[in-house]
């Protein structure tokens, strides 16, 4: 394989690799295992962040890359992640609850907690039985799953994959009835709602994967793809994008939402005027998501825009939110400042990677746990207990 | 010598930088990348934009992306332009006729310096595509008076006075008088580059002054100055009612840009990534810098549901403390 570039320029490369990742902001504590550190077994990993390096080992690179990677210099990944550090709990020494109850409700439904996997695209990029191994894991932990349209398996035989409740990511396809078809098989195999992702209007350049591209390191399954050429037709801008739902409008919205007879939430909700509007167009709920740092770079992180989000939609609807969550404490900031329940992305496809269906529910119980015990140090004996005051935050 | 990576495998500006870093001599590359005393301000225009966040709206329809823009009375394809910089042909023999057909192709403005490595006509004879011409403050009067003719003659759209640098030392103040005679010689509008303070732009403006162009000289000049985009919102306060507003120091994302924007510019210059593309590649390195920020601007405002430049106001963007 030829360098692209110099030492110098891969060691800078490597460097910027190794400073956005989350293992990162732990201070050194965990790093990848070298060839001479034995991979740790299942029942040794504490917390989630261990699974990442276990997951790398195991996964292809550019599974890695796909899974691990931002938008252009991963500003918002990173900041989704630096945020937690401007949130603090507030224990309550005297009153501490012995045994809190992590259960939760959502749109009737009744919750072991509000913790959440997030959908995220092809699993069978970490795992060959993909989201159904997912679903047998989460479910084991009693967690609902949100499968993605782009799943490696269809949403029919990752549902019927294990008892859990799931619910369906909806991407717009190019046609109305195409939309309208994906629907209804996701209500049909039992997706208790729809959640229709707003923010990907254009592909964006998720550059590990166009280094990977370059390289012509094949992905798992996919072909290497041909260098990048003007598409056929394309407008002879200088300027050259990659359309993936630039039509996106609230008329759709509101069709989408007239055959959908289940909750259908928006998917990508970053600002308080897009929030109101949400509302108005009759949605059961929103987001608060910037696609995990994968989209639009210098998107504000989730969790700084929450606040805004949660005040204009005055509890009228609940407020969901994913983007960097890691540790129980990350949760329970969140669920203070008004979201109703957290979606988490890539630690469930570390879980995945790295052990399987059994790594999956190891991710969700190590996540309940420490939600749990931040629950128990601030003296919040219910989700519902869980307010403002339970934490202090300087961005809002 | 590593080997040249093929221009399609650059992903973005920073890698352009890279490119250049192994092929020029190190002093050469050290005089583009050089800021003025420790680089504060050098990296503070940098580090400003991280302060910034987007506030992306969705559900907008941005089928049909359109970047372009009026700038005086002129058509520009996107608001971004290559800035003055001066004696390109040391960076690569072609120099600067190969920076303008570069540009050309990506339909990007060019402002050639005062100091080019080829003389303005024969530069102008080739050019394909637009072009303003760069003044200097402390010429001689009747040597400006050519220059400005000399500029004219040659075809450019517009004239650009840069205040307070030369060399290493400060310019002498600018002689509003010859500000003022120069939009009698000229029909070409006359811009005036470096302005960091609003009240400064208020008296450019009073003087004469068509448009007025934020910068610290991309941190070359005073070393402890702001940050260009810190310095942008108070000049549009100032004057961004009455004349337009261009920006440049520090500039590498398309976001960058669309933060310039929205806090009120009407397009931003680059300064130094033009020269990285033109010394590791030539022309095409010149319109492979602009293509990959042209695109990076077209999909940052996609994904903020800004399908053109006048849906972006001031409210796409929040400041941060940190």
């Amino acid at each position: 394989m030829p360098a692209p570039f110099s030492r110098r320029a891969a060691l800078r490369r490597l460097g910027a690799f190794a400073a956005s990742s989350p293992l990162y902001q732990l201070g050194g504590q965990q790093r990848p295992p070298g060839l001479r550190e034995r991979v740790p077994a299942l029942e040794e990993i504490e917390s989630v962040l261990e699974f990442e390096p276990v997951a790398r080992a195991r996964i292809s690179r550019t599974a890695y890359d796909y899974v691990a990677g931002g938008v252009d210099g991963e500003f918002t990944l990173r900041r989704n992640r630096q945020a937690f550090e401007w949130a603090e709990l507030v224990p309550r020494a005297l009153a501490p609850a012995a045994a809190p109850d992590l259960s939760a409700e959502i749109f009737g439904q009744k919750l072991p907690c509000p913790i959440l996997v997030a959908p995220t695209a092809a699993h069978s990029q970490v795992h060959p039985e993909g989201e159904k191994a997912t679903h047998q894991g989460a479910a084991a932990a009693g967690v609902l799953m949100a499968v993605s349209s782009n799943s490696s398996y269809p949403i029919q035989e990752v549902a019927a994959a294990a008892k859990g409740p799931v619910w369906f990511q909806l991407y717009a396809r190019d046609t109305p009835e195409g939309t309208r078809d994906r629907v209804e098989r996701a209500l049909a195999a039992g997706c208790q709602a729809v959640l229709l992702t707003v923010d990907t209007q254009y592909m964006s350049h998720r550059e590990r994967m166009l280094h990977d591209r370059h390289l012509n390191i094949p992905a798992a399954g996919v072909p290497v793809r041909t260098r990048s050429r003007r598409q056929a037709g394309a407008p002879p801008a200088p300027y050259r994008l990659q359309p993936q739902n630039p039509d996106l409008s609230w008329k759709t919205v509101e069709a989408i939402r007239a055959y959908t007879n289940v909750p259908f939430l928006l998917k990508g909700i970053l600002t308080a005027e897009d929030a109101r509007l949400a509302v108005e167009h009759g949605v059961s709920g929103v987001v608060v998501s910037n696609h995990g740092g994968r989209y639009l770079d210098y998107a504000p992180s989730t969790l700084e825009a929450l606040p805004e989000i949660v005040q204009a939609v005055g509890g009228r609807i609940p407020v969901l939110i994913d983007g960097g969550f890691r540790r129980g404490s990350d949760v329970f900031k969140a669920l203070a400042l008004g979201a109703r329940a957290v979606l988490v992305g890539r630690p469930p496809l570390w879980g995945l990677g790295a052990f399987g269906p059994e790594g999956v529910r190891r991710v969700l119980e190590v996540l309940q746990a420490e939600l749990a015990m931040a629950m128990a140090a601030t003296g919040c004996a219910t989700i519902a207990a869980i307010d403002r005051s339970a934490v202090l935050v300087d961005f809002a | 010598m590593s080997r040249l990576p093929p221009l399609e495998e650059l992903v973005n500006l920073f890698e352009v930088e890279e490119v250049a870093r192994q092929r020029l001599a190190p002093e050469l590359f050290e005089s583009i990348a050089a800021g003025a005393g420790a680089g504060l301000t050098l990296g503070r225009n940098r580090e400003a934009f991280d302060r910034i966040t987007l506030r992306p709206r969705v559900l907008v329809d941005v089928r049909a992306m359109d970047l372009g823009t009026q700038l005086l009375g002129r058509k520009l394809e996107t608001p971004i332009l290559v800035a003055p910089t001066s004696r390109q042909t040391l960076l690569h023999p072609e120099g600067e006729l190969a920076t303008l057909r570069g540009a050309a192709a990506a339909k990007a403005t060019v402002v050639l310096s005062s100091r080019p490595g080829i003389p303005l006509e024969r530069i102008a004879a080739q050019a394909r595509g637009a072009f303003w011409c760069q003044l200097e403050p402390e010429t001689g009067a009747g040597e400006f008076r050519q220059l400005v003719r000399r500029a004219t003659d040659a075809g450019a759209q517009a004239l650009c006075l840069s205040a307070g640098w030369r060399g290493e030392k400060p310019a002498p103040p600018v002689d509003w008088t010859l500000v003022a005679r120069v939009r009698e010689w000229t029909p070409a509008p006359l811009w005036i580059k470096g302005i960091l303070a609003p009240g400064e732009a208020r008296t450019a403006v009073e003087k004469g002054a068509q448009g007025i162009i934020v910068s610290n000289y991309g941190g070359r000049l005073v070393d402890g100055a702001m940050a260009a985009i810190e310095a942008l919102p108070a000049v549009v306060e100032a004057v961004g009612r009455h004349v337009p507003v261009l920006i440049d120091s520090g500039f590498r994302r398309g976001t960058d840009v669309l933060k310039a924007l929205a806090l009120g510019a009407n397009g931003v210059m680059l300064g130094r990534p033009p020269l990285w593309g033109l010394a590791a590649y030539g022309a095409e390195g010149v319109q492979k810098v602009l293509e990959l920020i042209q695109t990076e601007l077209a999909l940052a405002m996609g994904l903020c549901g800004k399908p053109n430049l006048a849906a972006i106001d001031r409210s796409l963007v929040k400041i941060h403390k940190r």
